[in-house]
């Protein structure tokens, strides 16, 4: 029964990794051959993929990193305030981080609009700063943080940034690295924003290449998408072991 | 006390980068969208009141748009629950070598969908059907639930098995009795939010039919929104956005309802 049990789940784990395994194999081959033939197009011939490839690697991590700037200190200050009215404004976060993107598109689109921020790297940039998902994930996880601990470094300094960088963050660095591999991983998935938000081919990041990357000489397509996959795969080998610690977002009540 | 006071008024200050950026690029535009869907046009600016809503719920692309959103909640997001509840319950109470498999079930959450579409279209190249987005989707959004799930297996604290077990409990009982009271409400979250999730399913279609017209039975409601930017109609983008809202809203709102009543 063991036996029975490891064997199914072992075929359960490679169909889920083929896709992934296979389109490595693919990019090695050209003409039903082992190549290299395929990278050498995409990196000495095909000039716009450097760009975007720096777009993509440029605005994942501007917002990975601001992000963590902006809910750090929004999650410490949900999980310490008082007031009347967190609890709903923490369901109000939930229900943001819900919104599918056809909701927040068209709001954040009018958002930058209006500060002339369209066809720039700040309109892909600035929302996704703004992103409920970490805020909600944050807070969570600091319900179970040891409050002695902040009490301990308020005794010692009346500086609200340093009670957080040296009482709170290194009680949530699991939390934080989870959340950095998703919300990694989360933006060097965009699709609809660049497309929706930038005009300028020089601004464009590496899945626009991929879906248009027919109009490109030679097999550059699946080489291009192994080197696409090949940043947020170094994270998840660095970070993964964190996710289940991390996300704690199962009970929200 | 006073101490105490200015302690409280910094906590609240953390919240402002979040709150202005939640402001400008959310609340305050949407504010706006409501305003749109409920005028004839940019430049006329008449109230209409409930035209655009009309128009847009008689919309043929709307409601097929729908009819497809509905048809993935109700066939692929059981079939991603089920499998997910296995594989975590095999990650979580297996043998060592079953767990070893946990990394190529949470994967496919951090690979992006561009560089794995190519596979499905040179696979997929002539389906009639809506099953290629399908798996893409349970393939793609396992690994969240799978996290999640594991996450609150393994919460469940060793000694209340050892307890039950010295009872007298079998392992059907301990089941029944203990994991499952104590995981519904994570079951439960997961299932809302892979509900949510298939609202999302637009990237994954996008990239796989390359177009932004899809045959009829993969036509999404961003396809609609998508059609509608290009065409720089704002009063059917303002009514979609509002209709999609207020869709979630509800699914979200009566799926924490439910979780509160659950738990008392």
């Amino acid at each position: 029964m063991r036996k029975i049990n490891a064997v199914f789940f072992a075929i359960l784990a490679l169909i889920f990794v083929l896709p992934v395994a296979a389109t490595m194999v693919f990019s090695f081959r050209v003409d039903g051959g082992f190549s290299l033939q395929g990278y050498a197009d995409l990196l000495f011939d095909c000039f716009v993929f450097y760009p975007m490839f720096w777009n993509s690697v440029l605005y994942a991590a501007a917002i990975t990193i601001v992000q963590l700037a902006v809910i750090v200190p929004c999650a410490f200050g949900f999980s310490q305030a008082k007031f009347r009215g967190k609890g709903a404004l923490f369901v109000f976060y939930i229900i943001l981080m819900m919104m599918p993107l056809q909701v927040t598109i068209l709001p954040n689109y009018i958002g930058l609009r209006d500060m002339g921020l369209i066809d720039t790297p700040w309109g892909i940039i600035l929302p996704m700063i703004f992103s409920p998902f970490g805020v909600v994930v944050m807070h969570q996880y600091m319900k179970n943080i040891v409050n002695s601990v902040i009490e301990a470094t308020r005794i010692e300094t009346n500086s609200i940034f340093r009670v957080i960088f040296t009482g709170v963050i290194p009680q949530i660095r699991i939390c934080i690295f989870a959340v950095v591999l998703f919300v990694f991983a989360d933006c060097w998935n965009m699709v609809e924003q660049p497309m929706l938000f930038l005009k300028n081919d020089g601004l464009k990041t590496l899945p626009v290449f991929i879906t248009n990357a027919q109009g490109y000489t030679g097999e550059v397509l699946f080489p291009a998408a192994v080197i696409f996959l090949i940043p947020v795969l170094i994270l998840y080998l660095f970070f993964n072991e964190n996710l289940e610690k991390g996300l704690t977002l199962g009970d929200l009540s | 006390m006073k101490k105490h006071l200015k302690w409280n008024t910094k906590c609240k200050l953390c919240f402002l980068p979040s709150l202005i950026g939640t402001a400008v690029f959310f609340v305050v535009p949407y504010m706006r969208v409501l305003y749109y869907s409920l005028i004839d046009n940019q430049f006329r600016r008449n109230f209409v009141w409930f035209d655009n809503y009309i128009k847009t719920l008689t919309n043929k692309y709307f409601l097929l748009s729908l009819k497809n959103s509905l048809l993935l909640i109700a066939i692929a997001v059981p079939i991603l629950m089920v499998l997910a509840l296995v594989i975590s319950l095999a990650l979580s109470y297996g043998i060592k070598w079953v767990r070893k498999t946990r990394f190529a079930f949470v994967l496919p959450m951090v690979i992006p969908t561009a560089s794995i579409v190519l596979i499905w279209r040179s696979v997929f190249a002539d389906s009639s059907t809506a099953l290629p987005i399908y798996l893409l989707f349970i393939w793609k959004n396992i690994g969240i639930c799978i996290v999640l799930l594991t996450a609150a297996f393994t919460s469940i604290e060793g000694s209340v098995f050892e307890a039950a077990r010295l009872d007298g409990a079998n392992s059907l009982i301990l089941h029944t009795k203990i994991t499952i009271p104590m995981v519904a409400p994570t079951v439960f979250f997961t299932a809302l939010l892979s509900i949510v999730n298939s609202f999302k399913i637009f990237k994954e279609s996008y990239l796989f039919y390359g177009t932004n017209y899809p045959p009829d039975h993969s036509y999404t409601l961003q396809y609609y929104m998508n059609n509608n930017f290009l065409k720089l109609d704002y009063q059917s983008l303002a009514t979609s956005a509002v209709l999609t809202s207020i869709l979630v809203f509800g699914i979200v709102m009566s799926g924490i309802f439910i979780q509160r009543r659950f738990d008392r």
